[in-house]
């Protein structure tokens, strides 16, 4: 048994909850390979210092695998040990330099990079190349430090300041990056951001950087210039020829100066973007928008260089274009990652492969147009139009930048778009009847919270699709919770003030005749508010239900044989959507009604006039598909089990269909979503699926049907007119598939039949194929 | 610490007989190096020998090692414990080389594992996949996981990874909650169903 070593705790530092010194000078002496234990966790685990054989050192020779015993320390702790002079663990680990001093001094960033000026030019723009494939890396989930901060000439900000471009240059992306990490802080997107806002260490705020436009533009100035000097006919040469040129390969002029230039105004536009975009309200938007124009019509334009810069540096541009980091070709010269790793910022220790070039152009391309649709919404103060363009903006699967930019546009002093107080976006949601703009209604708890609940929601809604299913489950049960406390809220202390209601509507009446006020009594209104909150409280969270079910789709969670649940759960989500959704309209079409004083005929008129709202007869659609659905993948996967010859699907090794359909809808369950559903409900809903069952042939046929005809109710709306269409192509391909199923016989073996997405993101089509 | 669970595509396979095949239990410190080079070989994240010990001296009756002719060819690294009021399983590690891949070594590794953990009181099993490892998803969906969430970019890779969940049958609340649910679906549910028809 060996023998401990008890270590001398360092007194001069103490040990927190979360941390052991102790002063292990002594054992490092003698210990090649020793273990450090950093970030040790607080312990009630088993003290395993018995029962481990050969765990503690015998003497102060530490050997390979050894660790040295603290007093809260278990093997749980001891997972977090780094192994140092392991390159995957070991951060401090000296790659080729101790310090950036030590870079610098060794020629890792020349300024200039050459004496020769075309070479210098030639390096600046790989340098720029370089930093945009690092900010694309960083934006896509990467440190800062791994990435944009690799940059040597970044870390030094004044070492750069005898040359201007590059100068310029550096100022303007650390102005960038901080622009990005703001927004990105500032809207919270969740776990994403942790990597991503790290900064600590950077000089990421260099001195005069918000003077940055300046000097962009100064330099810009020059090198057009430079390139009308170049393009200058003969004659006109003299007049110009005071100004020096770029670099010294007057063949070379002309392209250099274009390279730099595009470069050069798409960092500039960029910038102006992102500040336009952070102006409170939206009022940036517009101006936000030119530049983005600019930026991708300069994007286009550093892409053609590539070709220019390629065969320049190496005559050729043919391979290799997936790899490289630059246009040219060339590695660029001044950076190098590993430094920040043992100086600054908490840096993974290993190396991170930084995207390609193209790839980096690429995805500015992508984050760009993101940026245009976002600053080309209209602020719709209607919550239901703004869930719709955040939903459809999703669909693009925006990264983190523009998502972030969207959440801080939504939602910005607790008010939307920081303009519109939430409760006014209740009440018109809620389609609430008028009343005193001031009254103490809105300042009731549980309607302030009930607006808490709104700006959750729209928060989440901007999170990655991961994240965002994860956080609407849960918000639900807030929904219900929310609901009951209005329910009872409305009940108890709103009978006190509809009795102070009661001395208002009398002068509120004479205030404002010609409204509903007018016509209803102080009680009757606190009625109808409850009434128009209530629905209203329930339809969101039928929303937020059917939502965290699609999302499900997009994200792969179910496997084909859960398809039958998950669309019959759909179905049912679906149609308590709908109910609710056709009940909020009905109420505020009663009311509506009501204004109209048609008092004696408006029951009639109600039962005759009225028609199925289309939005109703959308989720009509989407009911008739997810029936239909449900019975077809039961069916089919009886099929394909029966086929396999295979038992009853609900039999695994470990559980059964039960256990799985509780734990996929656990957080519905949870929320009694809808209330009362369970497995059984489910199991006998499956019981009469059978092919020749009509309800399967008809849901098809009347989802096609209204779909059709509700093309011209949507001639407007080009994203419904485009989910019309796709509901009409699930709903056609699988009615002739099932025709063909039919006349085929039962679901035959040398019928293959499988389910695709290819008209619809969460809507099946059914592929028969002879196999 | 977040270890990862994989079995990837083969490539090329050896044919094996049924009884090739010996699978054992952790049996002690000779057998953690054995553990250590399969999956340093196979995994990409950085492992000390502290993660080894951590889960094979806590829970040495969770990890199995698979045999062929005296070769370790594949391994199960687990644990259990309680997780937010839940005593829960999980699959830290498991390895099978490409060569023996696709003739249910690892199926039989974490059958065994999980039979442990079932028998030990365990209500639910869970893991995390790479949303890529096609292989490991089929062979755990076999089995009655379920892709419960999807975590985004997990994997020091960037790469998103499913967290994978078995819940096993709680056999006396399930009669019962049969029992409430027939009352339930005579009235109200049917109605339901009905209506929305």
């Amino acid at each position: 048994m060996a023998e401990k070593v008890r270590l001398p705790i360092n007194p001069s530092i103490p040990s927190g909850e979360q941390t052991v010194w102790a002063d292990i000078s002594l054992l490092l002496d003698s210990a090649c390979k020793a273990i450090v234990v950093e970030y040790l966790l607080p312990t009630e685990e088993i003290d395993s210092n018995e029962s481990v054989r050969g765990y503690y050192s015998s003497d102060a020779n530490l050997r390979d695998g050894e660790l040295i015993h603290g007093e809260n320390f278990n093997l749980f702790a001891a997972m977090s040990a780094l192994e140092i002079m392991d390159p995957k663990m070991d951060s401090g680990i000296v790659r080729r330099y101790y310090s950036v001093d030590e870079a610098i001094d060794s020629g890792a960033a020349p300024v200039p990079l050459s004496s020769d000026r075309t070479v210098d030019v030639q390096c600046v723009i790989d340098i720029m190349d370089h930093l945009l494939a690092c900010e694309a890396t960083w934006h896509k989930g990467h440190s800062l430090a791994q990435t944009v901060f690799s940059c040597i000439y970044l870390l030094k900000p004044d070492r750069t300041s005898p040359h201007a471009l590059l100068h310029s240059y550096c100022r303007v992306i650390r102005a960038t990056c901080n622009s990005v990490v703001s927004v990105v802080s500032d809207a919270r997107t969740n776990e994403e951001e942790d990597l991503f806002t790290m900064t600590y260490g950077l000089p990421l705020k260099g001195d005069g950087d918000e003077k940055c436009l300046s000097m962009l533009n100064a330099v810009e100035e020059t090198i057009s210039r430079q390139l009308r000097a170049c393009k200058a006919p003969p004659s006109k040469k003299r007049v110009v020829e005071d100004i020096e040129p770029l670099q010294t390969n007057p063949d070379l002029e002309e392209e250099f100066c274009k390279a730099l230039l595009c470069r050069i105004r798409f960092r500039k536009h960029f910038y102006h973007a992102l500040t336009a975009m952070k102006r409170p309200q939206g009022r940036g938007l517009e101006l936000a928008r030119k530049h983005i124009a600019c930026c991708l019509s300069e994007l286009d334009s550093i892409l053609k260089s590539s070709e220019f810069l390629c065969s320049n540096a190496c005559g050729t541009c043919e391979d290799g274009l997936e790899d490289r980091t630059t246009a040219s070709g060339c590695q660029p010269i001044g950076f190098d990652a590993s430094l920040n790793c043992r100086l600054s910022a908490p840096t993974p220790p290993r190396a991170i492969k930084i995207l390609s070039w193209i790839k980096a152009v690429e995805y500015f391309q992508k984050l760009l147009h993101d940026l245009d649709i976002l600053c080309s919404y209209s602020l719709d103060p209607l919550l239901e139009g703004v869930l719709r363009f955040v939903v459809e903006f999703q669909k693009f699967q925006p990264d983190l930048v523009a998502r972030a930019h969207l959440q801080v546009l939504l939602v910005h002093d607790g008010k939307l778009y920081g303009r519109d107080p939430v409760f006014t976006v209740i009440s018109k949601a809620a389609a609430l009847p008028e009343f005193p703009k001031d009254h103490e209604i809105q300042n009731n708890e549980v309607l302030v919270q009930l607006g808490q609940l709104v700006i959750s929601l729209l928060k989440i809604l901007c999170t990655n699709a991961a994240w965002q299913r994860r956080k609407l489950g849960k918000i639900l049960q807030d929904w219900r919770v929310s609901y009951m406390q209005l329910e009872l809220a409305f009940k108890k202390e709103f009978r006190d003030i509809s009795s102070t209601l009661i001395d208002e509507a009398g002068s509120l009446a004479e205030l404002i005749p010609s409204t509903a006020i007018g016509h209803l009594s102080a009680s009757s209104l606190c009625d109808k508010i409850s009434k128009h909150i209530l629905v209203w409280v329930e339809e969101q969270t039928y929303w937020i239900a059917s939502r965290f079910l699609v999302l499900g789709f997009e994200l792969e969670l179910y496997s084909p044989n859960e398809y039958c649940m998950v669309y019959w759960y759909m179905y049912v989500v679906f149609i308590k959507l709908a109910e609710k959704t056709h009940l909020k309209m009905l109420t505020s079409h009663e009311t509506g009604k009501r204004k109209a004083k048609k008092k004696k005929d408006s029951l009639k008129d109600l039962a005759r006039d009225y028609q199925i709202p289309p939005g109703v007869l959308l989720l009509q659609c989407h009911i008739y598909l997810a029936e239909a659905l449900t019975m077809f993948s039961f069916l089919q996967m009886l099929a394909a089990l029966r086929n396999e010859h295979k038992v009853f699907p609900s039999l695994g090794p470990f559980n059964t269909e039960y256990e799985r359909f509780n734990q996929h809808f656990e957080l519905l369950q949870k929320a009694s979503i809808p209330d009362p559903v369970t497995f059984f409900s489910y199991e006998e809903s499956t019981m009469n699926a059978h092919l020749s069952n009509p309800v399967m042939h008809n849901c098809f046929k009347d989802a096609l049907r209204i779909a059709k005809e509700l093309r011209s109710s949507f001639s407007h709306d080009p994203e419904r007119v485009a989910e019309l269409r796709r509901i009409e192509q699930v709903a056609e391909h699988n009615g002739v598939a099932l025709n063909l199923i039919c006349r085929l016989g039962t679901l035959e073996p040398s019928l293959k039949v499988y389910f695709e997405f290819s008209h619809h993101p969460y809507f099946a089509t059914v592929v028969v194929k002879r196999s | 610490m977040e270890p990862i669970a994989t079995e990837k595509e083969g490539e090329t396979t050896i044919e094996l007989e049924g009884s090739e095949i010996e699978y054992v239990s952790y049996g002690g410190e000779h057998h953690l190096p054995l553990i250590m080079r399969l999956v340093d070989e196979e995994l990409s994240e950085p492992y000390s020998i502290f993660t080894y010990r951590y889960f094979v001296y806590l829970w040495p009756q969770l990890s199995f090692l698979a045999f062929h002719r005296g070769k370790c060819v594949g391994t199960v690294v687990c644990k259990m414990g309680e997780h937010r009021r839940t005593f829960r399983g999980y699959i830290a590690m498991l390895v099978v080389l490409k060569p023996y891949r696709g003739q249910g070594i690892a199926t039989e590794l974490v059958t065994r594992s999980i039979k442990v953990m079932m028998e030990s009181g365990c209500e639910e099993v869970t893991l995390e996949a790479e949303v890529t490892n096609k292989g490991a998803l089929a062979l755990y969906g076999r089995l009655g996981f379920i892709r419960a969430k999807r975590l985004f970019r997990y994997y020091l890779n960037g790469v998103d990874a499913f967290r994978l969940k078995l819940l096993f049958p709680r056999p006396e609340l399930q009669t019962s909650l049969q029992m409430m649910a027939t009352k339930h679906e005579n009235h109200e549910e049917r109605h339901l169903l009905q209506e929305s028809l």
